[in-house]
């Protein structure tokens, strides 16, 4: 999470090349505890990376299948080139397939079936990958 | 929801992160029509659990958390039932009201005691409206909740006591020595700044150190770095 932007809204940035998601997760996310929650949306994955060039997207919500791209494994590095370093997580209606397990390797931070999304789901995103996991003298300003 | 057994599948043998165990466990626990489940290691002390803990998983709302007042999770009777018990049983909240799951409506709490190679108590706890399961159904809830767990120590609880790093956690040192912070790392390696806080977290726990100057030098020392 961007720590600059404390007291704001989260960002949520869907890329998902089917409208009806965007709607879907839009009534998930208003059920969410928590955070304020913004959710942006685009279709395609060069939208996305204008997206998170422009700044303050705090987590990537990102369909495996944008037509005309492969999966993933084409797409998700191309937000990590933009130089989003922010969370990504893996959105699909089947994640079953065997290449998911790579996607740690593709700068992804999770996946999720779309099946699976539901208000406890997403806080737990919420809440795994805003958290500082570093205690303070951890801080980058003692090295 | 995914179908029934989805938790004993492939994906039980992809999982590589918590996120990932947070799924499995929610299948599991909506298997048997419980809606929220805790997994979380069982300490001696008054808490009983601590679901703050970087290991614990739960999809409990941050309402109900609230709602217990700041009452020690300790004297919920499923909690304090969980210290005590080392065999898996089904609770009636009727009978016996959950604090912490009050706001639920849960009918049932079912609990699963696990440990872990390394002598350390968890306990699964699901909360439900099915009525309290049979012996049979126990039982084989019993042995899921195991498999799960166990695959859940290989991946995750485990790290705390495997020495040596990886390939990716020496490259995290090394840019670590060079005074690049998480972020310019995760840049440099096309990673996320959570991942690569991650990393220097297990790092962390590996190499018995408390930040990055002692975590650089533990391993200059060492000579994992030159």
């Amino acid at each position: 999470m961007n720590s600059d932007r404390r007291g704001q809204p989260l960002k949520i940035l869907l890329v998902d090349d089917d409208p009806a998601e965007h709607v879907l997760l839009r009534r998930t996310l208003e059920k969410v505890e928590g955070p304020a929650i913004e959710l942006d949306y685009v279709g395609d994955i060069a939208s996305a990376v204008a997206s998170v060039k422009a700044g303050g997207i705090d987590i990537v919500f990102l369909d495996n299948r944008l037509v005309p791209n492969n999966d993933f494994r084409e797409t998700a590095p191309q937000l990590r080139e933009a130089g989003y370093i922010g969370p990504i997580g893996i959105i699909s209606s089947d994640i079953s397939g065997k290449y998911f397990q790579q996607f740690p390797e593709f700068g992804v931070d999770f996946r999720i079936g779309k099946d699976e999304i539901d208000r406890t789901a997403i806080s737990f995103i919420i809440s795994e990958y805003t958290r500082n996991q570093l205690s303070d003298n951890c801080a980058e300003d003692f090295l | 929801m995914p179908e029934a057994a989805y938790h004993l599948g492939p994906e039980l043998v992809r999982a590589v992160n918590r996120m990932d165990f947070f799924r499995l466990f929610k299948a599991l626990a909506v298997n048997q029509q419980c809606r929220y489940f805790v997994l979380s290691e069982v300490s001696g002390e008054e808490e009983g659990i601590n679901l703050q803990h970087p290991h614990a998983l739960h999809n409990l709302p941050e309402s109900w958390l609230k709602g217990t007042n700041g009452k020690s999770l300790g004297a919920d009777p499923v909690i304090a039932e969980a210290r005590r018990s080392t065999a898996p049983f089904p609770m009636d909240l009727a009978r016996h009201p959950s604090v912490l799951a009050h706001a639920s409506g849960a009918k049932t709490a079912i609990v699963v005691p696990l440990h872990t190679l390394a002598a350390k108590r968890y306990c699964l706890i699901m909360f439900g409206e099915a009525s309290l399961p049979k012996h049979e159904a126990m039982a084989v809830l019993a042995l899921d909740a195991a498999l799960i767990f166990q695959r859940y120590y290989a991946v995750i609880l485990s790290l705390d006591s495997v020495s040596g790093l990886n390939e990716r956690e020496i490259q995290i040192v090394r840019w670590t020595s060079e005074g690049k912070t998480s972020a310019e790392i995760a840049i440099i390696l096309g990673l996320s700044e959570h991942t690569v806080n991650s990393y220097i977290a297990a790092i962390l726990r590996k190499l018995h150190v408390v930040n990055r100057a002692q975590m650089v030098a533990s391993a200059l020392r060492s000579g994992l770095i030159a």
